[in-house]
């Protein structure tokens, strides 16, 4: 099968304008005008075949919006080639955007003043959607999603989670082959995360929907997403599984020791100091062969030592140590 | 999208404006306030003279309904939602989808329009009708020409707006720019002061500029200033100035567009 996305070696470099600061400045940049050029996305290359679902990861300002943009063919890359569904998305812009879905959570889409219903039918005329497809999907959105309730009620009287599930039946409508998620989950609460999670996992493994979902939430990655594309400064980190990733970076097992009474500074040969709050102290463990009696024996009796947890690196842990350690992998991946 | 659904986007924007049904009764007292103000400025302008340049007091009544509020339509909310969704990026959420952004706005704002003038404009005409009563068209074919006009005359305004608005795009400030449109429009277009009463240089000029198509010609037009021949140049000068807009806009949006596609929103 051929990749559904190919990108390969894009990139995206903008024309800055220089604002000079001051009074002074301002009538300086309207005779001559500085430009500084910003990579903002820089040699990335990663193919994504139909039906994956990819978390494209990075901090903020790491060239992911950028990107999207790209591959939604609103943005022309200036380096490198792109290619969607096998055409070039900016060139064909309406043609794409019959194919793709795109969610933004911190955008809506829907009319605003309108029921929920409205927006859907619109789209069914802005996208042609057939009348018996129409009527199928909006069923079964509407039985997944839970939205029986809200469906004739104006947009501006949902929840932020009503309107979320809202947000993505509407780009759903259409059967789009690729559907984005900007930050899809960001201000729900725990209940309507989770059924916002449930139902895209289950778009991607029945429909076989091909999501790219950018997020910071990395529940949202470990639950939806099990491949990881990780950008910073615009260039590719990592692009694999999570699964990898933790066995690439090693496991650090946290662990948390409690004493009765602060023992002072401690110093470990099998665990390195990760944070002290006194009578609690937090060690990483060196590596997957130390086990909790060899810490234990090495910090010997006498420190008062009352209680011991022993965690297990989650998603977090990892991702920090990731963006800690850039350098280094870098070289090593 | 097929053109024919495009109409969707009117009716969706009507029906849209429907839920705030306070706004259509503070549009109305305010348009009446406005509309009786001019009258009684005519009114006083008229004591003791029944024609100035052969033009009566009827005239000038049913004048001020049509070239104001029935062809100078407000902008204000129209250039700053445009202008808005251009400034933050919103407009990038409308070219993800198979839409042409120009034919989507013009399309909405029919509806917005239309809204405005089913519920404003429309009572205020008969308020006006039944107290100080209203001219019907000078003739049959006044009245058919004056619909060609109005058509011209709303698409210009449209143009204009459209064109307004995006200058938002690199000015930054649609507030000021609405403000800015307002004035020219309270003039050029002859919708408070009909053009015959200005001064004659003045009248020249601007009896070629756009903006008299919006309400000095077609208002001139209904109440038969205008013979029958010099009515039909001038509809085709404006549909000249129509297309020459739609032009500008069709370039100016093409340079949008690609400066939102290669510097990003």
């Amino acid at each position: 099968m051929s990749p559904i996305i190919s990108a390969s070696g894009v990139g995206k470099t903008f024309r800055q304008l220089k604002r000079q600061s001051g009074f002074g400045g301002a009538i300086r940049s309207l005779f001559s005008r500085d430009y500084s050029e910003i990579r903002a996305v820089d040699g990335v290359s990663f193919a994504i075949e139909p039906g994956e679902a990819v978390d494209y990861l990075g901090p903020n300002g790491a060239g992911k919006s950028t990107m999207i943009k790209m591959i939604t063919g609103i943005l022309t890359p200036s380096a490198g080639s792109l290619s969607v569904l096998g055409r070039e998305p900016h060139a064909n812009r309406m043609v794409n955007a019959r194919e793709i879905g795109v969610v933004f959570g911190q955008r809506s889409q829907l009319w605003w003043d309108l029921p929920v219903r409205d927006s859907y039918d619109l789209n069914r005329h802005i996208y042609d959607i057939p009348e018996a497809r129409f009527a199928d999907n909006l069923a079964f959105l509407t039985a997944m999603l839970d939205m029986a309730p809200y469906l004739d009620r104006p947009v501006r009287q949902l929840s932020l989670g009503q309107r979320m599930r809202a947000e993505i039946a509407l780009a759903l409508l259409h059967d789009p082959k690729i559907l984005f998620l900007d930050e899809p989950t960001i201000g729900l609460d725990v209940v309507a995360k989770d059924a916002v999670r449930r139902f895209l996992s289950e778009v991607n493994k029945q429909r076989g929907t091909t999501i790219i979902l950018t997020t910071h939430d990395l529940v949202d990655i470990e639950e939806i997403c099990p491949r990881l594309i990780m950008v910073d400064d615009g260039k590719l980190l990592f692009d694999g599984e999570l699964k990898r990733l933790r066995a690439t970076l090693g496991s650090r097992r946290r662990l948390i020791l409690e004493f009765a009474t602060d023992p002072g500074p401690l110093a470990l040969a099998t665990a390195t100091l990760a944070a002290d709050e006194g009578a609690t102290k937090h060690f990483l463990l060196e590596n997957e062969t130390v086990s909790l009696l060899d810490v234990l024996g090495e910090l010997g009796r006498g420190h008062g030592l009352k209680d011991v947890k022993l965690e297990e690196p989650d998603i977090e842990e990892v991702i920090r140590t990731f963006y800690q350690n850039k350098p280094k992998l870098a070289a090593a991946l | 999208m097929k053109l024919s659904a495009y109409p969707a986007f009117t009716a969706t924007a009507f029906t849209s404006r429907l839920a705030y049904r306070n706004q259509v009764w503070s549009g109305v007292f305010g348009e009446l306030v406005a509309t009786f103000a001019f009258i009684a400025v005519w009114t006083a302008a008229f004591v003791g003279r029944g024609t100035v340049d052969g033009v009566t007091l009827p005239d000038m009544v049913t004048y001020v309904l049509i070239a104001g509020p029935l062809l100078n339509w407000n902008t204000t909310r129209y250039i700053r939602e445009v202008g808005d969704a251009i400034r933050t990026g919103d407009v990038t959420t409308f070219l993800l989808k198979p839409l042409h952004y120009p034919a989507l706005l013009f399309f909405n704002q029919l509806g917005n329009n239309a809204f405005e003038q089913l519920t404003i404009t429309l009572p205020v005409a008969i308020i006006v009708a039944f107290t100080v009563g209203l001219l019907p068209p000078a003739s049959l074919a006044h009245g058919l020409l004056f619909v060609a006009y109005w058509v011209v005359s709303w698409g210009i305004m449209f143009l204009i707006a459209t064109l307004t608005a995006m200058l938002a795009f690199w000015l930054l400030t649609a507030f000021a720019l609405d403000w800015f449109l307002r004035g020219i429009m309270a003039v050029a277009s002859g919708a408070i002061v009909p053009l015959w009463f200005m001064p004659a240089p003045l009248a020249a000029v601007l009896g070629y500029l756009p903006f008299a198509w919006v309400s000095y010609y077609p208002s001139a037009v209904y109440l038969g200033k205008l013979d029958l021949p010099a009515a039909g140049l001038h509809l085709a000068i404006g549909c000249v100035w129509l297309a020459a807009l739609a032009g500008v806009l069709t370039w100016l949006w093409s340079r949008m567009r690609h400066r939102l596609i290669v510097q990003g929103g």
